[in-house]
């Protein structure tokens, strides 16, 4: 026998696909190259991925997922379990691809996944001799152990020998995007129901969406061959068409409804839709179920249903001979398809009386129909080549295909996202939605109607119930149904189980999960669906259990003893279908992953040399390039130039509250723990609120501008909570208080000129301006016209040196800045950015974002003296709650480092003297600088009893560096206790 | 004079097909609270919903909350019951105007932008990447967004990246 020959054999011998020399939806003068696991095939247009490579005779395209069993395409859908690839490559990867959904493309690269180095020889398939082990539970059980950390160890291996399809981290070219769009009226699915319902609510004026996941609106009738059923089709999807008041979604899934009947749509790849539907007609089909019997997961047992779709869609049939095996009618339709495209069919039919019809129509197509049979065996080695039938009929049958059909399970999926629970309805033997959300409806097999009158029935009423919940008249031109026989009954009789021994019957295809797990499980009494589905993985994966839920749920209710209806379902969330991570994403990646914050001076910085850094969405001057190119250096000089001369410094991002109203004095005494009732104007006073817990919520300034108005200032991270705070306290709390907040965040830019020379420098900005002493003494405030607009200057110091704020409409911002370091060129003022700015104000014992952490009380700040006794203010009686008063509170310390060699670093955890260094130690560093005045480097911290240990020796330590330094407790004042200079 | 400046830079403009988005400056813009009774009085008119600018004199008034008003145009002065804050500095004015505006518009919030649903002189507030806005329908396809001028250049970059997407739509 020649080589040539002995390949034909052996070809024959397995599962295989011929194309039909006419029919099918598929383009015969366009033929589509592509290529898989890097050979080079073609298509024709129109097929998907599985019919390409069923044409091409690659049926055993995956490998399973823990025992690595040869797989072939169970479906044709979206409910596929094996058919999943890798398309593209390189940055633009992308993994888990269904096959039996993605349109053919040319040059499309495919990989199968799972499987090494190919799906028909895969190393890893030396798993299955280890399968009697793989049991449920089997990772929960071996992994454990034997040292508390073993799962982490084991972890990279086991995802590497089980796994889907591999993410890239590189950066794809692909663009994502999303959008939002409004409707009256949401139509999933475009089957008969599907179209019924868009046409008719169109008809009726209404805006719809008809949203389906498919390529091609039709839903099942784009499976049948009945001209009737394409012509109905057609002229349907015609009229659809011309109506401008409808738009049609092809590649459309609808992943998730929300509440108040909002659908998430990913549309191709590449987008997401978000969709405000006033109502929703739920038209999304059914899901085809497998019997459970041994191998049934051998490459060519398919869904009954995909055998007909294959033929009668992609002109794929069989070679030669098909088995089909079923509990209900629907299966027929593929048998007889099948029959009268030359292929020999024989049916397993595990009801014991068929309808006569039924038997007749076999008959006269030489269908062998073998009653009260089920399929005891698949046989074959990597792929089926035979069926042994179960029952009285005990044969053996050769065969190229052997389709299946359990019974139909309706897509209930979407109805349950709301939390409505699905109900058992025993007359299909499977779950129809519970109810429907308000506003929705449901036509056709969703709601357990599988005729095809029915269903367009059912989309012609659901239709007009939304028009009717929309206030809108249903039209007077109703659809007619296509023009077929009447709808026969479903006549199903479940069968549920095997009916022989079957150690390797599989309920899901995807996780491996077979009836003997189940059974496990159970033993182990893991009894509840819930408890299953963690348990064995059962229902998890990129199908989400389509296929398997249903089956599994059924014969774990039998061994419970109880029925399926009590047994209940596990819970359907979103999304119902795999999608990229990059349509969720859409465009909020790279520079727009979140909004960016600018200060109103951000392009002066930009253009002298500032470095920027991130500070909370601020982009914030981080140092200036005139100190140095490293921010461990420059900030240093930043900090010289502030204590011997002057600097400038961008204070736009605290917080700024317009403050008004007669009550405005009222109110702040109320929110702030220190009196303002008695603020003069012209005046700031530094103020801390409380939360109503007694927790610090913030700290800043408050300038009274007026007798009704005060111009507050926040730090900057708590801008926006404090604002909300305010406007929460006089809606809810004080409605009665005449006051008005308004924020002026962004109205206003601000600096700080700070320094010895500060006042020297405003003298020569603003020379006809008196700023002396004695015209703006410490802690006070002026406005100034100037340049066209008014100016703000506020005696405050952050530093602890002689400085001030100059604040000013943020239009003005950048002009005021520049005239201001002009006027002061002979001083040599220079910029100074954020660092420096913050290690400053720990020099001077200033308290910020760092030490406000919502954790902290005035006490443990050091902040207690400043609380009035007099009033009352917000937080007050909770301040003073026992767990606030203890004596081991971890307060505010200051803290110098003893070992000059050394470094301290924020976020050290600090331990006494004598400690054993380990766990949470007795506080922390909250920031840290190295002191220009002192030499030295010092910190602010948090430590256990704060100042009553001043003085003492205590470890920081450093577990991530494995340092450990010794520090002293001091005053967290460093420099200028007396306050002389800031006075000056 | 001190010189006003933008935080979108100068003379920006961004087109593509179907879209012209650019910087409308120098405007006025105020905000005022108070009773509504002192408003109309001082203003001569108010508007009494939120989503409906009112054309009144050389102003444009805007509802934005129950005692609050932004008055566009001419400010009027704080007095008895009066609460002015000024904004001109505070909101960045980003036009937006083309046969795909609403395209845009749609892309960036959850908003009914359709012509039948969001007229001209219909305004709402709302959120583009995450920050606060308020939109002007000024014509048909003609668009005003008011941004946080601390968001205002995040927002023109966001707009101008929604625009070069638009042909996956």
């Amino acid at each position: 026998m020649d080589r040539a020959k002995r390949e034909t054999d052996k070809r024959n011998l397995m599962t295989g696909f011929r194309r039909t020399s006419t029919g099918g939806r598929i383009n015969r003068a366009k033929p589509v190259s592509f290529t898989y696991n890097g050979k080079s095939f073609t298509a024709l247009e129109g097929d998907t991925i599985a019919s390409a490579l069923l044409a091409n005779d690659q049926t055993v395209i995956a490998r399973s997922f823990k025992y690595h069993r040869p797989r072939g395409f169970l479906s044709a859908g979206l409910e596929e379990t094996n058919g999943l690839f890798t398309l593209g490559e390189g940055a633009n990867t992308i993994p888990n691809a269904i096959g039996t959904t993605t349109t053919l493309t040319n040059g499309l690269r495919i990989k199968s996944q799972n499987a090494w180095p190919s799906p028909t020889f895969d190393v890893m398939a030396i798993n299955s001799l280890a399968a009697p082990f793989f049991t449920a539970g089997f990772y929960y059980k071996t992994f454990m152990g034997p040292f508390k950390r073993s799962w982490m160890w084991y972890e990279p291996f086991i995802r590497k020998a089980a796994g889907l399809g591999a993410a890239t981290t590189n950066k794809g070219t692909e663009r994502y995007d999303s959008t939002n769009s409004f409707c009256d009226v949401l139509v999933i699915g475009s089957g008969p129901a599907g179209l019924a319902a868009a046409l008719t609510a169109g008809r009726g004026s209404a805006r719809v969406i008809l949203a389906e996941q498919d390529s091609d609106i039709g839903g099942s009738l784009l499976s049948s061959k009945l001209d009737v059923l394409e012509q109905w089709r057609t002229s349907t999807a015609a009229e659809i068409a011309s109506l401008k008041n409808i738009r049609t979604l092809t590649n459309a899934t609808v992943q998730g409804l929300y509440d108040h009947n909002q659908a998430v749509i990913s549309i191709g790849e590449n987008r997401l839709e978000i969709v405000q539907a006033k109502t929703i007609v739920h038209a999304t089909g059914a899901y085809e179920r497998p019997l459970v019997f041994n191998n049934n997961d051998k490459p060519g047992v398919m869904l009954a249903g995909a055998l007909r779709t294959y033929l009668n869609r992609y002109a794929l049939a069989p070679k030669r001979r098909a088995v089909i095996v079923t509990n209900n009618d629907s299966a027929y339709d593929a048998a007889f398809d099948l029959a009268e495209a030359d292929v020999a069919v024989t049916i397993a039919e595990t009801r014991s009386s068929p309808a006569g019809d039924l038997l007749a129509r076999a008959a006269q197509l030489g269908i062998a129909v073998f009653p009260n049979s089920g399929i005891a065996d698949v046989l074959g080695g990597q792929q089926l080549s035979a069926v042994k039938l179960s029952g009285r009929h005990a044969v053996t049958i050769e065969c190229d295909v052997l389709g299946m059909s359990g019974g139909w399970n309706p897509a209930v999926h979407l109805t349950s996202h709301g939390g409505i629970k699905p109900k058992y309805d025993d007359a299909i033997a499977s779950f129809v939605p519970g109810t429907f959300a308000e506003g929705q409806f449901g036509a056709g097999a969703v709601i357990g109607h599988f005729g095809l009158k029915a269903s367009t029935h059912d989309g012609i009423a659901a239709a007009e119930a939304a028009l009717q919940t929309l206030g809108i008249k249903p039209p007077k031109q109703k659809l007619d149904a296509p023009a077929t026989r009447e709808d026969r009954s479903y006549a199903i009789e479940a069968a549920w189980q095997p009916q022989e021994q079957a150690p390797k019957a599989f309920l899901d295809f995807q996780n491996d999960v077979t009836l003997k797990d189940l059974k496990q499980a159970h033993q182990e009494g893991y009894l509840s669906v819930e408890h299953l589905k963690r348990y064995t993985t059962l229902g998890m994966g990129t199908d989400q259990g389509k296929t398997s839920n249903i089956n599994a749920l059924a014969i774990m209710a039998a061994m419970r003893g109880m029925p399926i209806a009590e047994a209940g379902t596990t819970t359907f969330r979103p999304p119902f279908a795999p999608l990229t991570i990059g349509a969720i994403a859409g465009r909020t990646v790279g520079k727009h992953f979140r909004p960016t914050r600018r200060s109103p001076l951000h392009a002066w910085h930009e253009q002298n040399g500032g470095v920027f850094i991130e500070a909370g969405l601020w982009q914030r001057a981080w140092y200036y390039n005139w100190a140095g190119n490293r921010s461990e250096a420059a900030y240093i000089k930043e900090m010289e130039l502030v204590r011997s001369g002057v600097g400038i410094a961008d204070v736009s991002t605290l917080g700024k509250i317009d403050v008004q109203g007669p009550d405005a004095a009222e109110f702040l005494n109320r929110v702030y723990v220190n009196g303002f009732a008695k603020l003069p104007i012209g005046k700031a006073r530094y103020g801390v609120m409380l939360n109503d817990d007694g927790i610090v919520l913030d700290d800043g300034t408050t300038s009274r501008i007026s007798d009704t108005q005060y111009y507050m200032t926040t730090t900057t991270a708590q801008a926006g909570e404090v604002m909300s705070w305010l406007e929460y306290l006089l809606q809810c709390h004080w409605p009665e208080l005449n006051v008005h907040v308004a924020s002026l965040t962004d109205e206003w830019g601000g600096m700080a000129v700070s320094g010895p020379k500060s006042r020297e420098a405003l003298q020569l900005a603003f020379p006809h301006i008196d700023v002396s002493n004695e015209a703006l003494p410490y802690m006070g405030v002026k406005d100034v016209e100037f340049g066209g607009t008014t100016i703000r200057f506020m005696r405050l110091s952050f530093s602890g040196e002689l400085a001030y704020e100059v604040h000013c409409p943020a239009n003005f911002a950048i002009a005021l800045w520049d005239h201001i370091m002009h006027a002061a060129t002979s001083l040599d003022i220079k910029p100074y950015g954020l660092e420096a700015l913050a290690s400053l104000r720990i020099e001077k014992g200033h308290v910020a974002g760092l030490e406000l952490d919502h954790r902290n009380s005035l006490d443990d700040l050091g902040l207690g003296k400043m609380a009035s006794k007099e009033k009352s203010y917000v937080g007050k009686e909770l301040r003073f709650r026992e767990n606030l008063q203890a004596p081991e509170r971890w307060s505010l310390v200051g803290l110098e480092l003893l070992e000059s060699d050394k470094k301290l670093r924020g976020g050290a955890i600090l331990f006494a003297a004598t400690d054993e260094i380990k766990g949470h130690g007795r506080g922390y560093i909250t920031s840290v600088t190295w002191s220009t005045e002192l030499n030295k480097f010092i910190a602010l911290g948090l430590y256990n009893g704060g100042l009553k240990h001043e003085g003492k020796e205590i470890i920081a330590a450093f577990p991530l560096k494995n340092e450990q330094v010794r520090l002293k407790i001091v005053s967290p004042h460093f420099i200028d206790k007396e306050g002389s200079r800031l006075h000056a | 004079m001190l010189d006003v400046r933008s935080p979108l830079g100068t003379n920006v403009k961004f087109e593509r097909e179907g879209i012209i988005l650019s910087e409308t400056g120098g405007f006025t813009l105020t905000q005022i609270a108070g009773e509504n009774k002192v408003l109309k009085k001082a203003l001569g008119k108010i508007p009494t919903k939120i989503g409906i600018a009112l054309e009144h004199g050389n102003r444009t008034l805007f509802r934005i909350g129950t005692s609050q008003f932004w008055i566009l145009g001419e400010a009027v002065a704080a007095s008895d019951g009066i609460f002015v804050v000024p904004l001109s500095s505070g909101r960045t004015c980003i036009q937006l105007e083309g046969p795909r505006a609403r395209d845009i518009l749609a892309a960036c919030a959850l908003i009914d932008f359709t012509p039948r649903a969001f007229k001209t002189g219909q305004f709402v507030m709302t959120g583009i990447h995450h920050t606060p806005v308020l939109i002007q329908c000024t014509d048909e396809n003609t668009f005003h967004i008011y941004a946080l001028r601390t968001f205002a250049l995040n927002i023109w970059d966001w707009l101008c990246d929604t625009a070069q997407r638009l042909d996956h739509a």
